[in-house]
């Protein structure tokens, strides 16, 4: 498959989204509907032009989620008319008056040409938060224009933690922020702190809006990925609840390090260097094991499927696995981890998946090759892959022995990789 | 107070830049929507059967907000004259979304700087993103015809074109060959805009003596080929060996007429969907039919009461959300509507084989 560049010949100032792009089929990646559709007992209202209210209201449909989703389109008529505020206004009376049940959220989502138009929505939110005091209204942002400054998905996991207040605080509660996904068996993190008394709370483990309105009583934020810096900064400004960024990453000094940092934030002990130890020669041992099945069967990596896209190539790398190939749009890590590349595997070929090039390029892979997303597995055409997005429930030692044993898996067995890639938000059950 | 902006409970019919990129995906071009982001990846994910099988080139431009401000389309000229130079498509086509239409865009004047960089042909078509697919499909279609249509073409007896097929309306492409071959079993040559057709082929547009409109999507073209080449037109849904013939006699005729129009406004079955299709039905049926207005679509209190009213309700799955009544629902999936949800029950609903009353019957 060509279309690549040599990681050799290439600038760390890369970035691929540059204008003109490609959107391959495969879509596991969530948007703002999967995200919002989290918050339970809520309620999302987008107000925009047909073809933008076209994507959100079919990801809705295919949740299976219609009941919590309404909408507002934006006609030409408004636009003569400068009656935004109005149309939007009157519609979420509208919707509110015909719902089944009353939500206790309701998240509006205005877009990119009420941005243009100077509308006013702010004050139409006030006058709501007056009339409905028993609902939480939100303001959202549809609006992929302002994405070099202020993406909408960064800003909608700020945004659904707005509605926390100030709560008596708990000195053995923690909260996750930004995650799309449970934790558990396999993140160090969470089950470190479980086992060392802290209630962990996390919006994918809330049944009701009460109980995630509790997590305004946490003495600190966790963040594992870099979307949801935005809440975790957001947060400690306004409740005064610390914010504790850590990486999902493959380098083992930042596991511990981000992990003892953590512990001493909480007051707890920090993992004990036997056992840190021992979880690295766990690791060690299965990335062997796994290594030895592979053998010389390459590997393609995505950046849809783990945060640090680099850094686990070069971990791959040094644990004698055979790296082929890297989908990835933008640099973003450690310039460091990047130059370490060119140096060790200069041959490391670099995809950008939204180029137009990619359009035409012959998909598929001379010979059996295993990749790790769905971007990889669309692109190489295998079945072999690890279907997974932004690192799934995986964190530290555990999450990188379960992405060792997802490997392994991908390996042996064939997926339906066509019907799988092309479903949107992997692993959403939130409908 | 009349309301068609809001809906609590429905979905939407895909819009006018779908409608583009529909009608032109096997003709070889190059569709460039004008776009941030999101408008693309809704067409080719909900919209598209042939995206994942196919190398169809459509791409979004990526307008940014300084882009927008600044009005700095050079950003996009550069960006598809690059483009089109690595990838030498037959042509070329700019619609575009809501931002590009309220900033006022120069869709003509920009086509024509790329088409002097690169020697392509560039169809500018002026999509805004607030209409239906309908108005999409048929700007695509009037600016291809009008840039790449023979208009020397002879007549050639027995010629016609079917027009408004894309899988928006139709899904799988035995419904563009059964509709082919009822009418070439009614003697006819037919031509398929815009599917399982080559580019040469609907060049020769003009050689017909008749144009079948089969969707709404179909209409203007039609409209445009009445008014500059003289072409009659008959409008109707070939579905059914009786629908066939009688769309097959009105374009004996060599008049403009509709053969879809015996519905009883009051009937009591509710046909609702693309509105040739809801038209055929309802007469069918002796039913009202019910379809999406281009600028509003349905209008949701509208929609909701004449389905309480109704006996029966013939309509896309999706319209199930919110309804009222003990009306009987028959799901006929329509992609325009709900995309790919409902896709592998679409029915080949073109042509002699089909039967509305065994469809229903089938699936009460």
């Amino acid at each position: 498959m060509n279309g690549y560049q040599r990681i050799a010949d290439m600038t760390y100032a890369y970035n691929a989204d540059i204008g003109l792009s490609y959107s391959s089929p495969a879509r596991g990646v969530w948007n703002i509907v999967h995200i919002g559709t989290l918050v339970p007992q809520s309620h999302q209202i987008f107000v925009c032009p047909t073809s933008c209210l076209r994507g959100v209201v079919l990801t809705t449909a295919e949740l299976g989620a219609m009941d919590q989703m309404s909408t507002i389109t934006v006609g030409e008529d408004n636009i003569l008319e400068g009656d935004m505020e109005e149309a939007l206004y009157n519609g979420v009376v509208k919707i509110l008056s015909r719902l089944k049940e009353r939500p206790r959220m309701v998240m509006v989502f205005t877009s990119c040409i009420h941005h243009f138009l100077a509308v006013n929505y702010q004050r139409v939110y006030k006058i709501l938060r007056r009339e409905y005091p028993d609902i939480d209204f939100i303001d959202c942002y549809m609006d992929p224009i302002m994405r070099r400054t202020a993406p909408p998905d960064p800003t909608l996991r700020r945004q659904i933690t707005r509605v926390l207040r100030p709560l008596p605080k708990d000195e053995t509660s923690v909260n996750i922020i930004g995650n799309e996904f449970r934790t558990g068996e396999h993140s160090d993190l969470y089950m470190y702190l479980v086992n060392n008394g802290m209630t962990v709370r996390d919006i994918t483990r809330c049944d009701t809006y009460d109980e995630y309105l509790q997590m305004g009583s946490s003495i600190a934020n966790i963040t594992f990925h870099k979307p949801a810096a935005k809440a975790g900064k957001d947060l400690e400004a306004r409740l005064g609840q610390k914010w504790l960024p850590v990486r999902t990453t493959y380098d083992y000094d930042v596991i511990d390090a981000d992990m003892k940092r953590v512990c001493e934030a909480l007051g707890i002990p920090a993992p004990a260097e036997k056992t840190i130890q021992e979880e690295r020669r766990k690791t060690e041992e299965l990335a062997e094991e796994v290594r030895t099945l592979l053998g010389d069967t390459p590997l393609s990596v995505d950046y849809t499927a783990v945060d640090e896209p680099l850094m686990f190539t070069l971990w791959l790398h040094e644990h004698g696995f055979r790296v082929e190939s890297c989908f990835i749009e933008n640099f973003t890590e450690d310039k460091a981890v990047f130059e370490a590349l060119q140096k060790k595997l200069p041959d490391l070929k670099v995809y950008s998946s939204l180029n137009w090039n990619m359009r035409t390029v012959d998909r598929g892979h001379e010979g059996m090759i295993t990749a790790v997303g769905q971007k990889a597995a669309y692109f190489n055409d295998t079945n072999h892959f690890v279907d997974v997005v932004e690192s799934g429930d995986m964190y530290g030692y555990r999450g990188i022995r379960r992405m060792l044993e997802l490997i392994r898996e991908a390996y042996r067995n064939e997926k339906d990789m066509r019907s799988l890639v092309q479903v949107k938000g992997w692993g959403c059950h939130c409908g | 107070m009349k309301d068609w902006h809001t809906h609590v409970f429905t979905s939407t019919y895909t819009a006018d830049v779908s409608g583009v990129c529909s009608m032109l995906y096997e003709l070889g071009g190059m569709t460039v929507l004008h776009d941030p982001s999101g408008c693309n990846s809704t067409y080719t994910t909900h919209d598209e059967p042939r995206w994942y099988d196919s190398k169809s080139l459509m791409f979004i431009s990526g307008l940014d907000e300084m882009t927008a401000v600044l009005g700095d389309d050079s950003v996009l000229i550069r960006d598809v004259v690059k483009a089109a130079e690595d990838l030498k498509p037959r042509f070329i086509t700019l619609c575009g979304a809501s931002i590009p239409h309220i900033i006022a865009f120069d869709y003509r004047g920009a086509a024509k700087l790329i088409e002097k960089e690169t020697g392509i042909p560039v169809l500018p078509v002026a999509t805004d993103g607030l209409r239906s697919y309908v108005s999409g499909c048929g700007l695509a279609m009037k600016a291809w015809i009008r840039r790449f249509g023979n208009k020397q073409a002879e007549k050639i007896p027995g010629r016609v074109n079917i027009l408004g097929v894309t899988p928006i309306d139709f899904s799988r492409s035995e419904n563009a060959e059964a509709m082919r071959r009822a009418f070439e079993e009614e003697g006819f040559s037919v031509r398929v805009f815009a599917m399982n057709e080559t580019f040469e082929a609907l060049q020769e547009v003009y050689q017909a003596e008749c144009n079948i409109v089969v969707s709404a999507a179909g209409r203007s073209p039609a409209q445009y080929l009445w008014k500059t080449a003289g072409i009659p037109y008959v409008e109707g849904l070939p579905s059914g060996r009786d629908m066939v013939r009688k769309i097959a006699d009105a374009v004996r005729t060599g008049k403009c007429t509709s053969v879809c129009q015996d519905y009883d406004p009051d009937g009591r079955t509710l046909v609702i969907g693309e509105e040739i299709f809801a038209c055929t039905l309802a007469s069918q049926l002796h039913g009202q039919p019910l379809w999406p207005d281009v600028d509003e679509g349905l209008d949701e209190d509208v929609l909701l009461e004449k389905m309480e009213q109704a006996d029966r309700i013939i309509a896309d799955p999706l319209f199930q959300y919110g309804r009222r009544g003990d009306a009987a629902f028959i799901p006929f999936p329509h992609e325009g509507y709900s995309g790919r949800i409902f896709r592998k029950d679409i029915p080949v609903f073109t042509g002699n084989e089909f039967d509305i009353e065994r469809y229903i019957r089938e699936r009460k």
